[in-house]
């Protein structure tokens, strides 16, 4: 246990390191990071964030399944959870490809008309680099749910063993956690603005 | 020549499995230390390899051996191998694994299979590094500052990062593995302040590992991602700056130097009881200082900025915290050296690295207050003075403490002892080679001596030759350990189990230890380092 | 190792909780309150972020060992961002 949360330390000094940056940037073009924030697309975002705690809901319920020796419900809640991960997946992919359509992915197509459109661009690396590392680990937390399934069907966990089910799921809340900071700080900072 | 006598051998962890495969898929964490000391030996000799064509180089003022371009690589290369392959790695993955367990009564690590998964990551990240050095290697300095990493060098940045990217993961689980340990498998009655300092270091050492290692991880990844893409996340011309790399790159890499020296510490003060057959003066504040050490060196990195452009209050800050954090370390010092005090001392080779230890590092030290100073820093910084005073710290500090503890705990580790004479004539040769490489190296940088410049003004030349000199010597020294080491693993008469009669759990065992290495669990009700209480046990008078 | 259990109401309420915020922080974030958008937005994330660790990770349940180990980790990256902002908050424009 302890030694799964000391890898959670090393998991929100590397997220934060880009926390970090985002911030220094952020203040350095404040209004360009307003503007650009307000092309996200709020409803797919705010549902996705509805979506992700979701999962970590019926995640923490499987945890709590295998704790108590309940395989059942808790090969259900696994599955659950992979599938609304999925979902989550499956959005973000959505809205990666609206990016690329409005020619806003820095690197491969992006054109602005805003002002500042480096600062504009800035944002864009950020939301890239910072979702797509958040996907990445989205990605590994459903491959190690589908082994974790697996191994329930197999009858590997009772109540005396059950550590990685509860191991895997402080995995699974803190990849929420990133979530809903990259929330707040992409698709909130430009909804306040008219015009 | 006439082998050591045979012995009936007892099962060890050395005999217990035989077979390359056997070695290879270990979870035993001594054997697991040996496969590192494998390791980082030969990333040190190819280390040492980009230093000598440096130092040949440097000989005569002209850039006449190699070309600036190819040298840049070859101190580049130098850095990031000694830097990330040798001493980030080495006490801690090499005398930490094998030890740490002993010393406190345990069978093994937390995550034995972590462990040995780190050592197989370390390889690969030192292996992709190795083939970036082959296909043409790294320009950037191991630095790799902005804009040059990210735009304008056209060597292999991103190689050299994915290497370095892989092994910082080694890091992180050793760096784990250790704080699970001493948190959660401490044998009974082994109460936090009765630990040897050793572990004090090490526990440290991990918090280090374990905070600032994904910054520079995720630090790489965006200086790939930039050279890549060309975002101009650190390019001013597209709204980024240059020296927000440097806070992420320093942000790690100031702890990073605390994770290289502490388990020096740690290691010294072992060798330092040890030799002296007295406690450490003043345990707690010793022990304190080393999380003091862990926990302020987080708060300094602007120190390697202070001529970049960041703010001068934000240098103010950084300046004053840099002269906070030399307090602990010179606790340490002085604290070791009131052990001395009325101890009744052996002049055994590690207790000869042990004091050649506290006085480089204590000259390496003082030269890096100097460092802190803002004013001063203008006038030596990117020179010969700052070079100076890392390796004092990193060379005299930190490599010898790493060969007096090979050299201790030598007879646990092989079984058997170590030509004493030849290694205190090492031990000689190391530390007159060092400081004949680098003291002329503080009068260079202050007299003006560019760093990273293989061209220099003549009237520089035979401060050159001198520290030039001095490398040749240091390498004999080097080599020397290497060559009766190997030699004594078969050759030397064999070890009891205490030779230096200390105190310690570790020393309770057979040498070579078995691979559960204790009987039963040990029951420990005495201070660390209580020579009294263990009177009997160690057959002292 | 002692595994507590949480009871299920207390998760199902820390959901609703969840998902209450999360509605609370899109729609305050359409009110034009200058600075405070931000400020709201990181407190308002700072919260949902206590309740997953907390009742989802169980971290309220857990010994003080992992209280101490997330509360450094949460610390150090609060060192980061300050330290370094003392850069870029007192630089001369």
């Amino acid at each position: 246990m302890a030694g799964m949360w000391i890898f959670l330390v090393t998991e929100i000094m590397m997220f934060g390191a880009l926390f970090m940056a985002y911030a220094v940037y952020r203040l350095g073009h404040p209004l360009a990071f307003a503007a650009a924030s307000r092309d996200m697309n709020i409803v797919l975002g705010s549902i996705n964030t509805a979506i992700l705690i979701t999962s970590s809901l019926t995640m923490a319920l499987a945890a709590a399944a295998a704790q108590e020796g309940g395989l059942r419900p808790a090969k259900w809640l696994l599955a659950a959870t992979i599938l609304i991960g999925a979902v989550f997946l499956a959005i973000k992919f959505v809205e990666y490809y609206l990016h690329y359509r409005d020619h806003q992915v820095p690197g491969f197509w992006f054109e602005t008309n805003l002002p500042d459109p480096g600062g504009v661009q800035m944002f864009y690396v950020f939301y890239f680099i910072m979702t797509g590392l958040h996907a990445i680990h989205m990605i590994v937390g459903i491959g190690l749910l589908a082994a974790l399934l697996i191994m329930t069907e197999c009858g590997r966990f009772s109540r005396v063993y059950h550590s990685p089910v509860v191991v895997t799921g402080l995995y699974w809340g803190f990849v929420d956690i990133v979530w809903i900071f990259l929330f707040a700080i992409f698709y909130l900072p430009g909804l306040h603005l008219h015009g | 020549m006439i082998a050591a006598p045979e012995i009936a051998t007892e099962r060890n962890y050395l005999n217990e499995k035989e077979g390359v495969l056997s070695w290879l898929l270990t979870t035993d964490h001594k054997r697991i230390g040996l496969l590192y000391v494998a390791s980082i030996t030969a990333f040190f000799f190819i280390g040492g390899f980009f230093a000598l064509l440096m130092r040949l180089e440097l000989l005569t003022p002209p850039s006449d051996l190699v070309s600036p371009e190819t040298y840049n690589k070859l101190f580049t290369m130098h850095g990031i191998i000694m830097v990330w392959f040798f001493l980030i790695p080495s006490i801690p993955a090499t005398l930490g694994n094998f030890v740490v367990p002993m010393m406190i009564g345990a069978k093994d690590l937390a995550f034995p299979k972590l462990n040995l998964a780190s050592w197989y990551i370390f390889n690969l990240g030192g292996i992709v590094t190795l083939y970036a050095i082959l296909r043409g290697g790294v320009d950037t300095g191991w630095t790799f500052y902005t804009p040059l990493s990210t735009t304008y060098s056209t060597t292999y940045v991103i190689g050299a990062a994915i290497g370095i990217f892989i092994a910082g993961f080694s890091s992180i689980l050793t760096g784990l593995n250790f704080i699970a340990t001493i948190h959660r498998m401490r044998c009974p009655g082994l109460t936090w302040f009765r630990l040897p300092l050793f572990l004090w270091g090490m526990y440290a050492t991990s918090l280090i590992l374990v905070i600032a290692t994904p910054v520079l991880a995720v630090t790489l990844l965006v200086v790939g991602v930039e050279r890549i893409f060309q975002v101009g996340i650190f390019d001013p011309s597209l709204g980024g700056d240059p020296l927000l790399f440097q806070h992420m790159f320093w942000f790690y890499s100031h702890p990073a130097v605390y994770i290289m020296v502490l388990p020096a510490m740690a290691v010294v003060s072992e060798l330092v009881s040890t030799f002296s057959r007295k406690p450490v003066f003043g345990y707690k504040a010793v022990a304190f200082s080393s999380l003091g050490i862990a926990i302020v060196g987080f708060l300094v990195w602007g120190h390697h900025m202070f001529v970049a452009g960041q703010s001068i209050y934000s240098a103010l800050v950084f300046s004053i915290l840099s002269y906070i954090v030399a307090v602990p370390s010179a606790i340490k010092v002085f604290n070791w050296t009131a052990t001395f005090y009325k101890g009744s001392v052996s002049w055994d080779t590690p207790m000869l690295y042990a004091i050649g230890f506290i006085g480089l590092f204590t000259i390496g030290g003082i030269t890096g207050l100097f460092l802190a100073a803002l004013g001063l820093d203008v006038h030596v910084t990117d020179t010969y003075f700052v070079v100076a005073h890392f390796h004092y710290i990193m060379v005299g500090g930190a490599v010898m403490a790493y060969l007096g503890g090979i050299h201790y705990w030598w007879p646990k580790i092989s079984g058997r002892m170590y030509p004493e004479g030849l290694a205190k004539l090492a031990a000689l040769t190391v530390f007159l080679g060092f400081n004949l490489t680098f003291f002329p190296q503080f009068v260079l940088g202050y007299l003006g001596m560019p760093r990273r410049y293989a061209a220099y003004p003549p009237e520089f030349q035979v401060l050159h030759v001198l520290s030039t000199a001095g490398a040749s010597i240091l390498g004999v020294g080097y080599v020397l350990p290497l060559i009766y080491l190997t030699w004594a693993w078969r050759y030397a008469p064999k070890a009891p189990p205490n030779p230096w009669r200390a105190t310690g759990l570790e020393w309770k065992t057979p040498s070579p230890p078995p691979v559960h290495n204790f009987e039963q669990t040990p029951v420990v009700n005495y201070d660390a380092y209580d020579y009294e209480a263990l009177k009997g046990e160690l057959g002292l008078g | 190792m002692a595994e507590p259990v949480v009871a299920r109401k207390i998760y199902l309420r820390a959901y609703a909780a969840l998902l209450g915020l999360t509605l609370a922080t899109t729609l305050l974030a359409f009110l034009d309150m200058g600075r405070f958008n931000t400020i709201v937005a990181l407190v308002i994330a700072v919260i949902q972020a206590s309740l997953i660790a907390g009742v989802f990770m169980q971290a309220l349940y857990e010994s003080a060992l992992v209280r101490v180990i997330l509360g450094g980790g949460v610390l150090w990256f609060l060192i980061l961002i300050t330290l370094t902002m003392t850069d870029y908050l007192t630089r001369s424009r």
